[in-house]
C-alpha cells in the first residue's frame, strides 16, 4: 500500500518536471570548442584583445554582451547565430558566477 | 572628471536635437540639471554598492536536497560470532590440556569440559573430529556467541522501510582572501525526518557518527563543517599552489554524474569519499606540459589522533594507538572538457580498528558483551547507552591505487570507467572488531562456568592477534553512462567490489550505504529532470547484491553472506543479502 503512494509520488514529481520541460539554449561542448577556435586568437594573454576566459564576467554580463552583441562586429564575422549562441552558451555555463568544480587548488 | 563627464553628455543630447530643432538656452540649462541631479543620486547608489562589495566578504550559494526512499533489505541474518583457532584446540585436545578424551575408548571423559561441550554443540564436534581424521581441518572456526551449533541458521528475515524522508543542506562559501589566495568552506546538514539525536543504534558502520562520514550519513540538525580550506596559487609566482583545511575530498569524479553536478572533490570518488583534514600540494602541469587541466597533486591526510582527547593525562592509558596518516598523490593527466583521466595511489599508515565515533550501544549486543549491565537494563528496553567508541590497537596499512576515465561527448552523452585496487596489509594486531582484513583469532578454554572451582565448559577467549596475516588484495570497478533524453537525462551505474575491497568512501550518502563500498554487485537507474538550471528532480532505484560481509569496512574477516546465512559462518553485525531503494529527490540550488 505504502509502495503505491510512494510510486504516486514520484510519478507526480515525474509529471511536474516534464511539464516544466525547459533549458533551452545553445551547446555549451560545442561552444567551448568555437570559443577555443574563433576567439582565443586575439584573446589571449598579450593578444590585441587582451585575455578573455569565461571567468571574465559574470553569466548576466556574458548574456548581455551577446545579447547587445557588444562587440566589434568584424571579429565575429564568419560565426553564424547557432555558433554565437553555443559560444554564449559556454561562456554562460561557465561564468564567474557559475558552478564550480569543488576541487582544491 | 565628473564635469567632463556632463559635458560630454550634452554633446551627446545636442547632436540630435540640433538635427531636429534648436532648443533654446533655457532648455538646455534645465536638461544639465536634470542630469546633474541625475549623477548625483547614480553616484549615490554606486557608493553603496561599492561599500556592500568591500563589507561583504564571503559569498555563499548552496542547495537542498529533499529525498524520499524506499528501502527494502531480503534476508537479513544476524548470528554474532567469533573466529576460533581450531589447530590450537586440536593440539590441546590431544595433550590433554582440555581435560579431555579417555585414552582407552577415544571418547570425551563424562563430565569434562569437552563432554559439555559435545553435549551442546554435537555439529560442532562432529565437524571438528571429521576434519581431524580426514586431515582436512581448517585452521579458524566459527563460533556463534549465540549458543548456536555450526550449520544452525540464526533465522533470517526481510526488512521493509516504504517510506523515509531526509533532508540534506549545504552551504558553500567562497572567499578572496587575497588576489592569489582563496578561502573555500561548506556547512552542510543531513538528516532523516524526524530525528536528531545525532546518533544511531549501531546495527551498520553508517550508523557510527564520525569525523570521515557525518557529511554522507543522516546525524541530525546540526550544520556541520563540512569543508574549510584555503588555497594558495601561483606561489611566488610558481605553478604551485598549497592547500589546508577540510578537505574537498567527497564527490569526486566520477560520481558526480549521479549527483547532477559538476566535479565535487578532488580525488577519485571510487576510493576516496570521506572527509579528511589534510594538506595539499599541487602543481599546474599543464603550463609545462601543455596538456589541458593536467594537474599533479601530493595529499596528505590525518584519519586518527592517538594522543590528544583519549585521555591520555590519566597516565594509565596504554591502548596501543597511533596517529593514522594519510598520503599520497592525485594526478588529473587529462582533463580538457571532454577527457577526463585520473590516476589516484594512497597509502594509509598505522590505521587503527575503527575511528573515534558515537553510536546508541545496540540492546541486542548487551547480553553478549555486558552481561552485568544487561539485568538492569532490562527494565529499559527502549534506552540505548549513547557511547564514544575509541580504537584500542593498530592493525596495519592500507594501500588504494585507481584509475579513472570519463568522456563528455558533445552530443551532452557522458560516460566513465574506473578501475580501482586495495590492499590490506596487517601487522598481526587485533581489536574487539577484529584486525585488518581478518578477526580476532580466539581459542577454545576450558573454564568454569557454574563457580563450582572446576572447569566444566569450553568457551573461546581472544587473543587479539588476527586469524590471518597476510596481505589482502581486494578490486573494484565502477562503470556509468549518462543519456541525454526529453527533459533531462537517463543515467545507468553498476559497481563491483571484490572479496576485500576496502576503499575509504564510507561518506557516500547513499541511505543503505556507499554503494561503492559494497563488497558484491550494485546497479542503479535513474532519471533527472532539469526543472531549471537551478532545480531538478531525480528518480532512480539502486540494487545492492552482497556477496561478502564487512562493506565500507578494512576490520574483520569478510564472510560469504550464504556462509553466514546457513549458520557456518559468523558475524557481529547483522548482514543482508540483497537490499533494493527506490528513490525520489528533488534540488533546489541557490
Ligand atoms: C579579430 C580579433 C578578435 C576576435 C576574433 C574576437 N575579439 Fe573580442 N575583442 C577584440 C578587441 C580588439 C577588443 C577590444 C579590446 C579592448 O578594448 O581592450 C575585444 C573585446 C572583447 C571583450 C571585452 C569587451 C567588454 O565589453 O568588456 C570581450 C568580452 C570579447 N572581446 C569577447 C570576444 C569573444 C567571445 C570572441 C569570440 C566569439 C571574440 N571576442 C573574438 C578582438 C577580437
Amino acid at each position: 500500500m505504502k509502495l503505491y503512494k510512494l510510486l504516486a509520488i514520484a510519478l507526480i514529481l515525474a509529471f511536474v518536471a516534464t511539464s516544466a520541460l525547459a533549458i533551452e539554449g545553445g551547446n555549451s561542448r560545442k561552444g567551448k570548442y568555437l570559443f577555443k577556435k574563433s576567439c582565443k586568437a586575439c584573446h589571449s594573454e598579450g593578444a590585441e584583445g587582451g585575455n578573455v576566459t569565461p571567468l571574465s564576467k559574470t553569466m548576466s554580463q556574458w548574456d548581455r554582451m551577446f545579447k547587445k552583441a557588444k562587440h566589434d562586429p568584424k571579429a565575429w564575422e564568419g560565426l553564424s547565430e547557432k555558433d554565437l549562441l553555443d559560444i554564449n552558451q559556454f561562456l554562460y555555463d561557465h561564468a564567474s558566477d557559475s558552478d564550480q568544480p569543488e576541487t582544491c587548488g | 572628471m565628473r564635469n567632463l563627464f556632463i559635458l560630454l553628455l550634452v554633446g551627446m543630447l545636442l547632436l540630435p536635437a540640433t538635427a531636429m530643432a534648436a532648443p533654446t538656452l533655457e532648455d538646455l540649462q534645465l536638461k544639465i540639471e536634470d542630469l546633474s541631479n541625475e549623477l548625483d543620486e547614480m553616484y549615490d547608489i554606486v557608493e553603496k554598492n561599492e561599500t556592500h562589495t568591500a563589507k561583504d566578504r564571503i559569498e555563499w550559494y548552496g542547495d537542498m536536497r529533499t529525498k524520499v526512499d524506499s528501502v527494502h533489505y531480503q534476508d537479513i541474518t544476524w548470528n554474532p560470532g567469533v573466529s576460533v583457532d581450531l589447530f590450537q584446540f586440536r593440539d590441546d585436545v590431544f595433550a590433554g590440556n582440555i581435560l579431555a578424551l579417555d585414552p582407552s575408548t577415544g571418547q570425551p571423559v563424562a563430565g569434562t569440559p569437552l563432554a559439555n561441550f559435545a553435549a551442546t554443540y554435537p555439529q560442532h564436534l562432529m565437524a571438528f573430529m571429521q576434519g581431524v581424521q580426514n586431515n582436512t581441518l581448517p585452521a579458524v572456526g566459527a563460533f556463534s556467541m549465540l549458543g548456536l551449533d555450526l550449520g544452525e541458521s540464526a533465522g533470517k528475515g526481510d526488512l521493509n522501510n516504504d517510506i523515509l524522508y531526509t533532508t540534506r543542506l549545504r552551504l558553500g562559501m567562497k572567499a578572496e582572501v587575497w588576489k592569489n589566495v582563496n578561502f573555500s568552506g561548506r556547512l552542510s546538514m543531513y538528516k532523516n525526518w524526524g530525528d536528531s539525536t545525532g546518533i544511531k543504534v549501531f546495527d551498520s558502520w553508517d550508523a557510527f557518527t564520525m569525523d570521515g562520514t557525518n557529511g554522507g550519513n543522516t546525524s541530525g540538525d546540526w550544520l556541520r563543517v563540512e569543508r574549510a580550506y584555503f588555497d594558495w596559487k601561483d606561489i611566488g609566482g610558481s605553478d604551485f599552489y598549497l592547500s589546508i583545511g577540510r578537505r574537498p575530498s567527497t564527490y569526486g569524479p566520477p560520481s558526480q554524474f549521479r549527483e547532477n553536478e559538476m566535479r565535487g572533490g578532488t580525488p577519485s570518488g571510487h576510493l576516496v569519499h570521506f572527509n579528511f583534514d589534510g594538506i595539499t600540494a599541487g602543481y599546474k602541469l599543464s603550463k609545462l606540459t601543455g596538456i589541458e587541466g593536467q594537474t599533479v597533486r601530493f595529499c596528505y591526510g590525518q584519519g586518527f589522533e592517538s594522543q590528544y582527547g583519549n585521555g591520555e593525562l590519566y597516565n594509565t592509558n596504554d591502548f596501543a594507538t597511533k596517529d593514522t596518516h594519510l598520503g599520497g598523490i592525485n594526478f588529473d593527466i587529462l582533463n580538457d572538457g571532454t577527457n577526463f583521466l585520473q590516476l589516484t595511489a594512497f597509502g594509509a599508515m598505522d590505521v587503527v580498528d575503527g575511528f573515534k565515533g558515537e553510536f546508541a550501544f545496540p540492546s541486542q549486543l548487551m547480553p553478549l558483551f555486558a552481561p552485568t549491565i544487561n539485568q538492569d537494563a532490562q527494565n529499559f528496553p527502549n534506552m540505548n547507552f549513547q557511547v564514544r567508541y575509541q580504537p584500542s590497537t593498530v592493525i596495519g596499512d592500507i594501500l588504494l591505487g585507481g584509475l579513472g576515465y570519463v568522456r563528455q561527448e558533445e552530443n551532452g552523452v557522458n560516460y566513465f570507467a574506473s578501475l580501482a585496487y586495495t590492499q590490506l596489509r596487517p601487522n598481526g594486531d587485533a581489536g574487539l572488531f577484529g584486525g585488518m582484513g581478518s578477526d580476532n583469532l580466539y581459542v577454545a578454554t576450558a573454564i568454569d562456568t557454574d563457580g563450582d572451582g572446576t572447569e566444566d565448559q569450553i568457551m573461546p577467549m581472544p587473543t587479539n592477534k588476527v586469524a590471518d596475516d597476510s596481505n589482502q588484495d581486494g578490486y573494484g570497478v565502477y562503470v556509468g553512462i549518462q543519456i541525454p533524453s526529453p527533459g533531462g537525462k537517463v543515467g545507468l551505474e553498476y559497481n563491483y567490489g571484490s572479496e576485500y575491497w576496502a576503499p575509504f568512501t564510507q561518506a557516500q550518502d547513499d541511505v543503505i550505504g556507499s554503494k561503492l563500498a559494497t563488497r558484491g554487485h550494485v546497479g542503479e537507474a535513474y532519471y533527472i529532470f532539469d526543472i531549471n538550471p537551478n532545480m531538478f528532480i531525480k528518480v532512480g532505484g539502486l540494487y545492492y547484491d552482497y556477496e561478502y560481509t564487512g562493506s565500507g569496512s578494512p576490520v574483520g574477516t569478510p564472510q560469504k553472506v550464504d556462509d553466514v546465512l546457513d549458520g557456518t559462518a559468523v558475524s557481529l553485525l547483522p548482514v543482508a543479502d540483497t537490499a533494493w531503494d527506490g528513490y525520489a529527490s528533488l534540488t533546489v540550488k541557490f
